[in-house]
């Protein structure tokens, strides 16, 4: 195998490509790349057997075949090389010969018969949908996914299509953010699947804002993203994700309305003198009125105090603050509702005049 | 020259109180008869390790950790008594309240040592050297045992003060003459300097305090952060740490237990490992805690088997520990020998705080916990169990070094005081 191409087209795919590589490995072939040549097309694939990328470039190519090496290295010797340099590639025997200018570098080489790829998927269901919107749904709910728990289903990100809604959610049980997409080009029929938490990540740096579409392909136990030159491959998480319907409080008669940015701002600052641990802010509710208490184990007190409207009773509630402040991060309007009927219930918020976007925090017990 | 320390005010004054040979002094106040002879107090009269023994066995050459037959071959005439920890805990909670009077900014070091910071009480008592003499008159007042105090302006060198002269010793080293009396004395001697940190200094060429004048304190900061620097200023005689009455949330709460040398009955093994489960469970909710990482194992001859386990959420009920001693029985152990079970809650957490959104409300684990709680609480530890605890071990309770008279460390559970002590608060009962 034998082909130059230019740095600048080569080093932004590898990037994305070290993303799906893990840094530590047990099968030596995970950090590697492997690299397909065939007369017009160069194909690089990476894979941590869970999650798969691959990549076609339109380059010329003067003798086909295939090869893999070391991810990492590779991206490392592109990344520090000149701007526009071209970089040759060449097998040479079971090593690799990589130049560049008066740079030479010789790498390890694994067989390429060897690099697992996902294989054989069934499809069961397809959707188009503009990478934008998908990327929107993940952007507003992946924050909210578990890291590590022992409810592995969890650990990644619920999508469920539902009569022609595209939906996202994501929980780790303290809180949960839902976001739907309605009218998503061709859905049909009604399906749920878990992405993992990884898979979800590194989708958000491959999708970007531009209005490409997204071709899905759902089979059993995994999920391909079809961007055209990037097909992006996950297995799902088995299992069965919890009645997220069943936690999400209804809209009551006496909702909170705050200016978004007063209340991020305010708890913002009530948060540096909170728990470093526990994050806990009180929150007091009077009669249009709203204020927020924070202290820390060095028995440093912060107080604020906001306007709102809010006719509903007197009360004092719990909150880690982060959780509060991350979905008010997340929410675009000027305004925001919250509802919170009880000190032991959860609080639901959602942007003022907009549906599509429900966040859902548990209070704390203080 | 004048004798500044006897008259003159320290600008820092701190004593480290010791109990010496604390419950053989008891068992020899409690029985006269013992005064002057050979005590080695033993886990029951069936414990064969000497947890501690008078000043008179340890003439003979015994120590704490001996077996009592090799303690019985150095001295035959040696009375062995059993370990009585609920009137150690008497004691010990008897003296700290009185040590509490002198000065409120007292820190139970353990069960036989507290710091008193008495720098602001100089005016009301006088001198230092008056108030260590107060403490020593205290101390044998409430409980009739001997005490060694040291006295300094830190204490790290209080506790070597301390140290210096024993039993019944008083050891004043003013703080202007620290830096000077610890010159000489290896790092190793001083209170928390292990071997690990003194290998990483002897590397270095600092054996004694006065080498540490040479080693820059950021080569320590480097190593080990903050813990570092303050080892620096300890052998400067100038410990930067307060003496602090709060005690710090537990990092784990965990039970152990010998069992029978060489159990290899599974039903057993379960028995004693239920026994501690049940036992975290209680002191998780006694301190309004739970966990939801535990430590289950068991030690055979070639060291522990066990492992890690996780609750789907936090808990402080033994139901699901239960299940999880079977998992680790089934999983781990190969039914090798086992000497020794553990139980350990690995991340406890006070209940109050986040509310999970999926958590089914267990209210009637809750009830019947609670039910269960009060019963133990009048009637005592255990009146009232599962009745697989039926076969449990009727070993004593072992009063542990670390044991205090409030917060989480009380552990012997008859002594625990009605009203909580002014210094500490007791959470809330609220789960």
């Amino acid at each position: 195998m034998k082909f130059s191409i230019l740095r600048e087209h080569l080093l932004p795919l590898l990037q994305m490509l070290n993303g799906v590589v893990e840094r530590r490995q047990t099968l030596p072939i995970l950090s590697n790349l492997l690299l397909v040549a065939d007369k017009k097309n160069l194909i690089i694939t990476a894979t941590d057997m869970e999650v798969e990328l691959v990549v076609t470039i339109e380059n010329d190519v003067d003798i086909t075949g295939e090869l893999t090496l070391p991810a990492r290295k590779f991206l490392d010797i592109c990344r520090t090389l000149p701007e526009n340099s071209r970089i040759l590639i060449e097998s040479k025997g079971d090593r690799v010969l990589v130049t560049s200018g008066k740079s030479r570098f010789i790498l390890s080489t694994l067989p390429a018969k060897e690099f697992p790829l996902v294989e054989g998927m069934v499809k069961t269901a397809e959707i188009k949908i503009p990478c934008k919107v998908l990327k929107g749904l993940f952007d507003r709910t992946s924050f909210a996914m578990a890291q590590q728990d022992v409810r592995y289903y969890l650990n990644g990100l619920l999508l469920e299509i539902e009569q022609g809604i595209l939906r996202a959610v994501a929980t780790d049980g303290h809180r949960l953010a839902l976001c739907q997409a309605e009218n998503a080009h061709d859905v049909h029929g009604s399906k749920q699947i878990i992405i993992p938490r990884k898979a979800v990540t590194e989708l958000m740096r491959i999708l970007d804002d531009e209005q490409k579409e997204a071709k899905l392909e759902v089979s059993n136990n995994h999920i391909r993203i079809d961007l055209g030159d990037l097909k992006f491959t996950s297995k799902l998480i088995e299992g069965k994700f919890p009645d997220y319907k069943r936690v999400i409080p209804k809209q009551n008669e006496t909702p909170i309305t705050a200016d978004k940015e007063t209340l991020r701002q305010a708890l913002t600052r009530a948060s540096i003198l909170s728990n470093e641990k526990y994050r806990g802010v009180r929150i007091i509710l009077e009669h249009d009125k709203m204020k927020a208490l924070a202290h820390n184990p060095e028995q440093e007190e912060a107080e604020e105090e906001i306007e709102v409207k809010y006719q509903g009773s007197e009360m004092e509630i719990g909150f880690n603050v982060s959780y509060l402040l991350d979905a008010l991060n997340i929410l675009k309007t000027e305004e925001v509702l919250l509802t919170i009927s009880d000190p032991n219930s959860s609080c639901l918020i959602l942007a003022q005049g907009e549906s599509d976007c429900k966040l859902v925090v548990m209070p704390m017990r203080l | 020259m004048v004798d500044t320390t006897q008259t003159a005010f320290w600008p820092r004054a701190i004593a480290l109180v010791d109990m010496n040979a604390f419950f053989a002094s008891i068992e020899q106040h409690d029985d006269p008869a013992l005064y002057g002879r050979p005590v080695a107090v033993t886990n029951g009269l069936t414990g064969t390790c000497i947890i501690t023994c008078s000043y008179e066995a340890r003439a003979c050459g015994i120590h704490t950790g001996m077996r009592i037959r090799e303690a019985r071959q150095l001295c035959p005439e040696l009375v062995q008594r059993p370990a009585n920890p609920e009137r150690y805990a008497q004691v010990s909670t008897n003296i700290m309240a009185a040590l509490g009077e002198i000065t409120p900014d007292l820190e139970v070091f353990s069960v036989d040592e507290a710091f008193l910071d008495v720098t602001r009480c100089q005016r009301l008592w006088g001198p230092p050297p008056q108030i260590a003499r107060l403490i020593k008159q205290r101390v044998f007042r409430v409980s009739g045992v001997r005490c060694s105090v040291g006295m300094s302006g830190d204490k790290t060198t209080a506790k070597y003060a301390a140290k210096l002269q024993k039993p019944d010793g008083l050891t004043l080293i003013p703080p202007w003459q620290s830096r000077a009396r610890l010159r000489d004395v290896p790092v190793t001697e001083l209170c928390g300097i292990n071997h690990g940190i003194g290998g990483f200094l002897a590397a270095r060429g600092v054996f004694t305090c006065g080498d540490m004048a040479r080693l820059p304190i950021s080569v320590l900061a480097r190593r080990f952060g903050n813990p570092g620097r303050r080892i620096w200023y300890m052998c400067r005689g100038e410990d930067p740490d307060q003496v602090s009455g709060q005690v710090k949330p537990p990092q784990t709460i965990g039970h152990g237990k010998v069992v029978p040398p060489d159990t290899r009955d599974r039903d057993l093994l379960l028995t004693y490992l239920l026994h501690m489960a049940e036992k975290v469970a209680a002191r998780l909710r006694r301190h309004a805690m739970r966990a939801g990482l535990y430590f289950i194992g068991v030690r055979c001859r070639d060291g522990w088997v066990g492992d890690r386990f996780r609750t789907a959420i936090p808990v402080n009920d033994s139901r699901p520990l239960g299940g999880l001693c079977q998992t680790m029985l089934r999983r781990c152990w190969r039914g090798e020998g086992v000497f020794q079970v553990h139980v350990v809650a690995l991340d406890p957490a006070s209940v109050t705080g986040q509310i999970d959104l999926f958590a089914e409300e267990h209210a009637q684990a809750r009830r019947r916990n609670q039910a269960l709680d009060q019963i133990n609480e009048r009637f005592g530890e255990f009146t009232i169990a599962p009745a697989k605890l039926l076969r449990r071990s009727d070993m004593p309770n072992v009063i542990a070094p670390a044991w205090k008279p409030y917060g989480h460390r009380q552990t012997i559970p008859s002594t625990r005081p009605r009203r909580p002590p002014a210094s500490g608060k007791l959470p809330e009962l609220d789960w």
